[in-house]
């Protein structure tokens, strides 16, 4: 899971992921057609940007002012994990692919970046083959080759002693070497035989079984080439070669990046890009309240975190019709839930985990969240915006409110009058601590005394939630927890939380612990799928599977709530990235 | 964080009024005292406000459950979910059944909040306050007392503490146990880690107040008279020296809870004091930081509630040293 | 004298020395009571999912796996040294004073530590500045009209002022004047070689906020601290020898109730500069503070280690600097 905010000692929301087929916000727009450029492209109004880009421009000049809470993880692109570094990684460095910088579902569309075309998978699967433009170059001027696309594949995956940030989906997905390779740094002769590189142009990956979203894979920023005479480890970053529209004229950890224009990056090269900003700087570490303030005010033109602006910025907003209008609440692709495990009695019982689908009042836990500004309330796993999703209701009760006398019934069922069990939640997280605490009021009612223990989110899946022996230990029969998706598909979402093999001891993200071999079966059968219609029906399907055995009590469906200062041009709010703008061709009329 | 070593200099009666002193010739030093304190208007007013406060923070259970005040209730209801979750209506939702209103995205009514953060703010504050000053007392005397190589030993380890960015310090460790650690967990962990980090730092303070002290009085007639009657150290030490430093060892420990006070709310303003559900002031304050433009009520109360404890302790403090203070005797 | 200097220095020298053996075994030996073992630490340094031979790998290279006092000698090597890491291409050393690498982002902690302080040294002495002048003379006021309406009126804001927490004055003066009336907006440190103007406006909140905190502490010292002193006999003498009233004040009064001022200056400075950590947040200063603020919230053991060192320095060397004026203007001091 993409992280997306920073572990801020103050309370901090989070969010991650994406947007809108279903939103309620339709009522307003035309007919959710979203091309840039169209004519109601202008058009301001609430949830504009989810639909089509805002103040499309093609205006040159200006400085585009980010700020930040808290610091990234890194800019470097190996090593990053942070859906909006993901983002804004694109503007100096092109990985193989790309989402298509437009709102809504446009947004979620893969666009062919480095390589000309996506890529071309083998009969069985188990080859994809991309193909560079020409005349590709880096910032200094010297030419971009596949072997720096395999390189830097390489030391993002292979090398976590220095590149730690980052997922590790190549190193997993690809063949290994017969003697298991060390990585770049260790091995400096040797590489990675499962990539090839027969010319300069040409790459050539090797899986060890089919994977239908490899596309999605190589558009994260690990794919973006690195010169390996210019890799210096952990410096890197201090130093990027660029690839994209823009290169680093400074870079000071911790307080600000300053992009300018890249001259040697080529307009032919490059559908996609406009390079409008003759300046972009990135200012870190500044108060959430401080950024609201600024964007307001037009001091600033993005909150690069992009979760959207402090409770009482928010409330402002909302009181303000004229504020209101310049607001985008869009969805994050994130699923915000309560996990119940089913390897801690009582609740290997399915009985007893019903008992608790049917006590929830979800639109008080909603409340707690935050509102419906914060998150619809959710019955399925899959979140409304991700391909695949399908409305349904196994633990229907009457407005969501919950249903004191089902929940008894299920409870007498499982043979018990009452349960006392743990709920973990993340002490950091002061909507999440909220929505727990109105959970453990609902339980009491029909008789399931909860204990709210809090852990650290820094160590919530290593040490605590995420390790099965803890929970078993220490009783944690609940846990919350929020979800969002590497890539925008059914598979990248589910997989993690739902595949009982990705049980781990440590770092587990399947918290219920679910281990259902149908369902395993029906996400292998998704991964080999080339059927796309074919594949988000296996998705669905197993949502259903997973609401089934009651393992997962879904709360809301996690929305962000962002402004975009008058000032901004070309702002749309994508569900490849969570939600946030997209960070590619925003350009200022300051 | 500056603690107030304010006492450390004996600020005395304004030159123009020593003529009391002939009128309570022969009284004991502890009438005198009161005497001088019962005059001094705002030390008194700061007096029964803590007492106030200590009998409130004492019995908040049997008062919330006399009033049926439940600090953890949840009024959804009573909330704007369209906005986000704030109260209804413009005084952050008050009301007959919520004199000071409730919060925002639970909507727990916020005097019964306040009144149930009243004990681990003081129990925080007293702890610590107890924890660094008896450290103090005790080796301020010896370093005192002995001299030789036991006041250098201690002198040095209190420049050893005191070298020790202390807020740094503290939020560091609070940070690093906050899943838990000797086997405690939860509220109680919270409020001794909080104990242990405000206190433990501080003792220095006091330490070298005690030992200046004990330096001077060391020398006096009834220590010499009573060593020259045999007595042994321990003895003079408790028997001796220790009721004649109450004075100074009360007045700085007066002073030195509202700085405790204000050093948890500084340290939940940060994220790493008392963690929610359980409500303290400082917390709460933190809390309301989130909200002190569109509910500034929720931001009021328990700020209020800090600075009248605050203000009230410092009075008293004040007072009590004006009226102790040997120099106007 | 210089007998004396060389005394100081040595005993500040050994003072930090103890602070850094205490400091490190803390931060290495809570943790552990916290439950965590040397692998759960190396893994931090890893990230996602890492391979056992990864964590070893690790502990080995960063001398985890040795015991504690080893692990301190290390330390202090590297900091008079340097040292070299087998991390990435090439190794890396690890420049004097060496504080190794962050746990986080895998960089060298001195470097970006030391960028931080600019922004934090003129954080505490403008506010010192602010509140030293503030505080004093409106404690000598107050001294010299004791119970006048200046006296009861100013004392009172000064109680105010301890009784307020430093990030509720922040946030206020923040809201008023950057946003409200925004007369000061667009805070962002610039340095004073680059701008002194500049630097100033936009420091000045924070000074204001700071000061704020600290005068109303300054002015209740120096005003108990008048008080007393005016009291004395010798006052008393000078004034009877017929000497000009300014003069007794300044010259006899002021001097000696500002000598315990001065101390308690040093440490308050001392700590100060080790980062004013609430008050960076308020205003979002890059400075050692909001590092240190970071680093804690990351739990990035080398960066918590090197900052809790920079700020016990700055307390050292400003206590030594306030003994060694001492020393300078009373000869008595060298003696004892």
């Amino acid at each position: 899971m993409r992280r997306s905010r920073t572990l801020a000692l103050t309370a901090a929301a989070a969010a991650v992921v994406m947007v809108v087929t279903g939103c309620s916000s339709s009522a307003k727009g035309g007919s959710g057609k979203s091309s840039a450029g169209a004519n109601d492209a202008n058009a301001g109004g609430a949830n504009a940007a989810v639909k089509n880009i805002v103040n499309a421009s093609d205006k040159k000049g200006g400085t585009v002012t980010y700020e930040m809470k808290g610091t990234p993880d890194s800019l470097d692109p190996g090593n990053t994990y942070y859906a909006y570094i993901y983002n804004f990684s694109r503007l100096y460095g092109r990985p193989l692919t790309t989402f298509n910088p437009a709102a809504g579902e446009d947004g979620n569309k893969l666009v062919p970046d480095l390589a000309e075309s996506l890529g071309q998978p083998s009969a069985d699967g188990l080859t994809w083959t991309y193909k560079l433009r020409a005349g590709l170059k880096y910032d200094d001027g010297t030419p971009i080759t596949s072997k720096d696309v395999k390189y830097a594949v390489e030391r993002s995956n292979f090398a976590p002693e220095v590149n730690s940030n980052g997922p590790t989906y190549f190193h997993d997905l690809l063949v290994d070497n017969p003697d298991k390779y060390q990585g770049p740094y260790k091995d400096k002769s040797g590489d990675l035989k499962s990539i090839e590189t027969p010319d300069d142009t040409t790459i050539i990956f090797h899986l060890q079984h089919p994977f239908a979203d490899f596309d999605y894979l190589v558009s994260a920023p690990q794919t973006v080439p690195v010169p390996q005479a210019k890799d210096t480890g952990a410096d890197y970053v201090k130093h990027i070669a660029a690839s994209g529209s823009y290169k680093f004229e400074s870079y000071e950890d911790g307080k600000q990046a300053v992009l300018v224009p890249n001259t040697n990056w080529d307009k032919s090269t490059d559908p996609i890009r406009k390079q409008l900003a003759d300046k972009i700087v990135l200012k870190m570490n500044i108060d959430q309240a401080t950024i609201d303030k600024d964007l307001l005010a037009g001091n600033a033109q993005v909150d690069l975190v992009g979760g959207g602006v402090d409770p009482q910025t928010q409330a402002q907003i909302l009181r303000d019709d004229k504020l209101k209008a310049k607001t985008d609440n869009a969805y994050g692709g994130r699923l915000v839930y309560m996990a119940i495990n089913s390897k801690v009695a009582p609740f290997d019982n399915i009985e007893c985990r019903k008992a608790v689908q049917f006590a929830i009042d979800k639109v008080a836990v909603q409340t707690a969240l935050g509102g419906p500004i914060r998150g619809q309330v959710a019955n399925t796993v899959l979140p409304p915006d991700i391909p695949g999703h399908q409305d349904f209701n196994l633990y229907e009760t009457k407005d969501n409110k919950g249903d004191e006398a089902k929940a008894k019934d299920a409870l007498k069922a499982c043979g018990k009058d009452s349960i006392s069990t743990v709920l973990s939640a993340r002490t950091e997280r002061a909507t999440e601590v909220a929505a727990a605490t109105q959970i453990q009021a609902q339980l009491k009612k029909v008789g399931i005394n909860v204990e709210i223990q809090q852990f650290p989110q820094g160590k919530y899946l290593t040490d605590s939630a995420g390790a099965p022996q803890f929970t078993q230990d220490h009783n944690i029969g609940l846990m919350m927890m929020q979800w969002g998706a590497d890539w925008p598909t059914g598979y990248g979402f589910l997989q993690q939380i739902v595949d009982g093999r990705a049980i781990k001891p440590s770092g587990n993200s399947n918290l219920a612990q679910l281990n259902d071999p149908a369902v395993n079966k029906l996400l292998d059968d998704a991964a080999v799928n080339p059927d796309r219609a074919a594949r988000e029906k296996i998705y669905g399907d197993i949502d259903k599977k997973v609401m089934e055995s009651a393992t997962y009590v879904p709360l809301t469906d996690f929305k962000v709530f962002l402004y975009r200062p008058d000032n901004a041009t070309n702002i749309a709010s994508t569900p490849a990235f969570s939600g946030e703008y997209d960070y590619l061709n925003i350009g200022t009329t300051k | 964080m500056t603690a107030p070593i304010t006492t450390a200099g004996n600020e005395p009666e304004a030159p123009a009024s020593p003529s009391p002193a002939k009128t309570i010739e022969g009284r004991s030093l502890g009438r005198i005292a009161w005497t001088r304190f019962k005059r001094d208007k705002a030390a008194v007013a700061g007096g029964v406000v803590v007492i106030l406060l200590i009998l409130l923070a004492l019995l908040s259970q049997p008062i919330e459950s006399l009033f049926g005040l439940d600090p953890d209730a949840s009024n959804t209801d009573l909330l704007d979910a369209d906005l986000g979750g704030l109260p209804f209506g413009d005084w952050g939702g008050m009301s007959g059944d919520h004199p000071l209103g409730v919060d925002p995205l639970q909507g727990r009514d916020l005097l019964a909040r306040v009144i149930d953060g009243s004990w681990v703010s003081l129990l925080v504050a007293f702890g610590a306050t107890l924890l660094s000053n008896t450290l103090g007392a005790v080796l301020g005397v010896m370093a005192g007392y002995y001299g030789g190589w036991v006041d250098t030993l201690i002198s040095r380890l209190m420049d050893v503490f005191l070298a020790f960015p202390l807020l740094l310090f503290a939020i560091a460790i609070s940070a690093s146990l906050q899943g838990g650690a000797f086997g405690l967990h939860g509220l109680p962990l919270h409020i001794m880690v909080l104990i242990f980090v405000i206190g433990f730092f501080n003792w220095p303070y006091m330490g070298r107040i005690v030992r200046g002290q004990t330096l001077s009085l060391r020398e006096r007639e009834f220590v010499h008279a009573a060593r020259s009657l045999g007595a042994r150290g321990p003895f003079i030490l408790f028997k001796e020296l220790l009721p004649n430093l109450v004075g100074p060892i009360l007045v700085y420990s007066t002073l030195l809870i509202p700085t405790n006070i204000l050093f948890e709310a500084g340290l939940s303003f940060l994220g790493v004091g008392i963690q929610p559900p359980q409500s303290s002031w400082g917390g709460m304050l933190a809390d309301a930081k989130n909200y002190y433009q569109v509910d500034p009520q929720y931001m009021v109360v328990p700020g209020l509630a800090i600075f009248i404890t605050v203000l009230a302790f410092n009075l008293l403090g004040d007072g009590l040293r004006d009226a102790l203070d040997p120099k106007s005797n | 004298m210089f007998a004396y200097i060389i005394r100081r220095i040595f005993a500040a020298v050994v003072l930090l020395l103890v602070v850094s053996a205490v400091t490190f075994a803390i931060f290495f030996l809570l943790p552990r009571f916290a439950g965590e073992t040397t692998d759960q630490l190396a893994a931090q340094y890893i990230g996602k999912n890492p391979s056992p031979e990864a964590i070893a790998a690790v502990k080995s290279n960063l001398g985890l796996d040795q015991p504690l006092y080893t692990q301190y000698w290390n330390f202090l090597k590297a900091l008079v040294s340097g040292a070299e890491y087998k991390f990435g291409p090439e190794p890396a050393t690890c420049h004097v004073p060496c504080f190794g690498y962050s746990f986080k982002n895998h960089l060298e902690v001195w470097p970006e530590m030391t960028s931080r302080i600019p922004v934090t040294i003129s954080l505490a002495i403008g506010a010192a500045v602010l509140w030293l002048v503030s505080g004093v003379t409106t404690g000598v006021i107050s001294a010299l009209k004791p119970r006048s309406i200046f006296d009861r009126l100013s004392m009172g804001v000064a109680l105010a002022g301890v009784s307020l927490p430093v990030f509720f004055t922040g946030a206020l003066l923040l809201t008023l004047f950057s946003y409200e009336w925004p007369i000061l907006d667009n805070l962002e440190y610039v340095d004073f070689t680059d701008d002194p103007l500049m630097w100033a406006r936009n420091l000045i909140l924070p000074w204001v906020s700071l000061a704020f905190l600290y005068s109303a502490l300054y002015a209740r010292l120096t005003r108990a601290g008048m008080l007393e002193t005016m009291s004395e006999d010798y006052i008393r003498t000078a004034r009877a020898k017929g000497l000009a009233e300014r003069k007794v004040v300044v010259k006899h009064g002021l001097r000696s109730a500002l000598t315990p001022i001065i101390t308690i200056f040093g440490m308050d400075l001392g700590l100060l500069l080790g980062g004013a950590l609430i008050t960076e947040q308020v205003f979002s200063l890059k400075g050692v503070g909001q590092f240190a603020v970071q680093a804690i919230s990351d739990n990035d053991l080398p960066k918590i280690l090197g900052v809790t060192l920079l700020a016990a320095f700055f307390i050292v060397v400003c206590n030594l600097v306030v003994d060694l004026l001492y020393a300078l203007v009373d000869p008595r001091v060298r003696l004892s």
